[in-house]
């Protein structure tokens, strides 16, 4: 029963985080129809800013996550007006193949710059446990990771659902070309959006950097869960996300916690990548909704 | 209908709004699709371009707002130079909106968001609720199904909310292509009644294409035919439904 608790409490921390974690590719994919490949590699330059705010001046992870993601949203804007938005217009592929070899430039870049190391994030606030009774325990890491993925959250989606900016995002994404008769700046709507996305990104891998391993090539494994979750969620919506990322969490923490001798977490690999499988053969629509095509118009 | 009772395009000597001149355009760089095409809207009318499958209609109305762009020739709106003017900006510059050929709603968006979109320019909140009250009034079942997502309403009540919806901005001249396309006869006729009560009442400038030849210009003041990118018969609707031509090519037969 106690192994039991504890399973779920730690899936959903995961789960909470992990939303946080893959929104932004899953929003880049529903509004501007390109998938970056990139993704995972946001989140170890974020990391690694993290670390190297954290080793360098003491700050904590916690507090170098908004400047953190000021500074990735100027650097993913930059990016989508000088290449992104130069293939934005070509076929799906030749997208995924600027950002693949963008995640290459990248994990390779920090390798050079800082090493091929592990690194450690340590952080004074984050550390020790919640007793909850006898019953589980609860990492205090986890619980500030997830209130400050919570807040960011909320904030988001009041974001896309109240503000005219945040209208006319999901506008773009639900039809482009009746977007742009309304008079909706789409260049303007992509770099902004891009820039969210990948400022919500890394301010993850600095929140998380105090949880996961930080490497250089610590990214594809993230690229996948967000394809993942994706799939199953569909495009762009937060609580699609949420429901997906929840779900995610709960079966890899449980697969791992009851899994037999130290395969957890190998098992908890395979059953995410098997779930994408068996979710894309059975319902290519996704489960909670469906990967909808950018520009379908309607239906 | 306004093509049958006599009334040839209102007040002959009104100044044309949209004026397009000799224009060239297509998709593959080393095509033109469009092969200098020349017609003209006059404030206050309607007009309607026919013609076959595939022979360039849609690709004017692209041309004309921006979403494709012009190689030759160019484009005018009241007498300024509007050619290669950027989609997003017609509206706001130039009074132009479309109705497009395919579906164009904002399906996961209520009614009355999409509605609100169509004031996407404006920050006037009051304007805009008064604007929506006014589509509401237009298309009462609009009303009826404000908080409704639009892309689980049928076909015409989307087509419907689109027309609304280009309406919302008061538009100078909307562009509406194939406004009947896949609706029911009946919504079919509702939809033209309404494109010629806004014209009639608030002076609406409609510019439309229609596969539905016959209603298309009987709705109208004047029409257009064009085949393989270029127009090649224009005159007055009653002109162009008499045309012995026309008919044949066009009106199926007789
Ligand atoms: N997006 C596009 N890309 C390439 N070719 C297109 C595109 N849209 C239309 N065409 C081609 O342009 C020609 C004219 O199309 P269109 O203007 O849509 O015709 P219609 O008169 O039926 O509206 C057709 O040969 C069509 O195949
Ligand atoms: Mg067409």
């Amino acid at each position: 029963m106690d192994t039991l608790v504890q399973a779920l409490i730690n899936g959903i921390a995961v789960g909470g985080f992990l939303t946080l974690m893959v929104l932004g590719f899953s929003i880049i994919w529903g509004v501007m129809g390109v998938i970056n490949f990139a993704h995972g590699e946001f989140i170890m330059v974020g990391a690694y800013m993290a670390w190297f705010a954290r080793s360098e001046w003491g700050v904590e992870p916690l507090y170098s996550a908004l400047p953190i993601f000021l500074i990735m949203f100027v650097v993913g804007f930059v990016l989508q007006k000088l290449v992104v938005n130069k293939v934005i217009d070509r076929p799906h592929l030749v997208s995924l193949l600027v950002m693949f070899a963008v995640s290459i430039i990248m994990s390779n870049s920090v390798k050079l710059i800082a090493g091929a190391d592990f690194r450690r994030v340590n952080s004074d606030i984050q550390r020790g446990f919640w007793e909850l009774g006898d019953i589980a325990t609860i990492p205090r890491k986890h619980t500030v990771v997830l209130v400050v993925a919570i807040i960011v959250l909320v904030a988001l989606q009041t974001f896309l659902q109240k503000t005219r900016l945040g209208k006319s995002i999901r506008a773009a994404a639900q039809n482009r070309e009746a977007a742009q008769i309304v008079g909706i700046d789409i260049k303007w709507v992509y770099a902004f959006t891009f820039a969210l996305c990948i400022g919500i990104t890394a301010m993850s891998g600095a929140l998380t950097s105090t949880i996961i391993p930080v490497f250089p090539f610590m990214g594809p494994p993230w690229a996948l869960r967000a394809f993942v979750i994706t799939a199953l969620s569909g495009l762009g919506s937060v609580k699609g996300t949420l429901g997906a990322a929840m779900f995610l969490g709960l079966l890899e923490s449980l697969v791992a916690t009851y899994a037999p001798g130290s395969s957890g977490s190998q098992l908890a690999v395979i059953t995410a990548f098997g779930l994408l499988v068996v979710t894309l053969v059975l319902r290519p629509q996704g489960l909670f909704g469906g990967l909808r095509p950018v520009d379908a118009g309607g239906h | 209908m306004l093509g049958t009772n006599g009334n040839g395009a209102p007040g002959s000597g009104s100044r044309p709004l949209l004026e397009v001149q000799d224009i060239y355009a297509g998709y593959d760089p080393n095509v033109d699709i469009l092969q200098g095409v020349t017609l003209h809207v006059n404030e206050g009318e309607i007009v309607c371009v026919i013609g076959p499958n595939g022979a360039g209609k849609s690709t004017v109305f692209k041309a004309v707002y921006g979403m494709l762009g012009v190689r030759k020739g160019t484009v005018l709106c009241n007498g300024r130079d509007i050619t290669n003017i950027r989609p997003q900006d017609a509206l706001k510059t130039a009074g132009i909106t479309i109705v497009p050929q395919l579906r164009s709603v904002f399906s996961q968006m209520t009614v009355h968001e999409n509605l609100e979109l169509g004031m996407y320019l404006s920050t006037d909140k009051a304007k805009v609720a008064e604007r929506i009250d006014y589509v509401y009034d237009l298309f009462p079942r609009l009303g009826e199904r404000a908080r409704q997502e639009a892309g689980t309403m049928s076909g015409g009540e989307q087509r419907m909310l689109e027309i609304g919806r280009a309406l919302m901005w008061e538009p100078r001249l909307v562009l509406m292509d194939e406004p009947s396309a896949g609706l029911a006869p009946i919504i079919t006729k509702s939809i033209f009644k309404a494109i010629t009560r806004l014209n009639q009442e608030i002076g609406l400038t409609v510019l439309m294409i229609e596969q539905n030849a016959r209603q298309g210009l009987q709705a109208s003041h004047r029409g257009y035919v064009i085949e393989l990118g270029r127009q090649t018969y224009d005159g007055l609707a009653d002109d162009l439904l008499g045309n012995a031509n026309v008919r044949r090519a066009f009106l199926g037969g007789h």
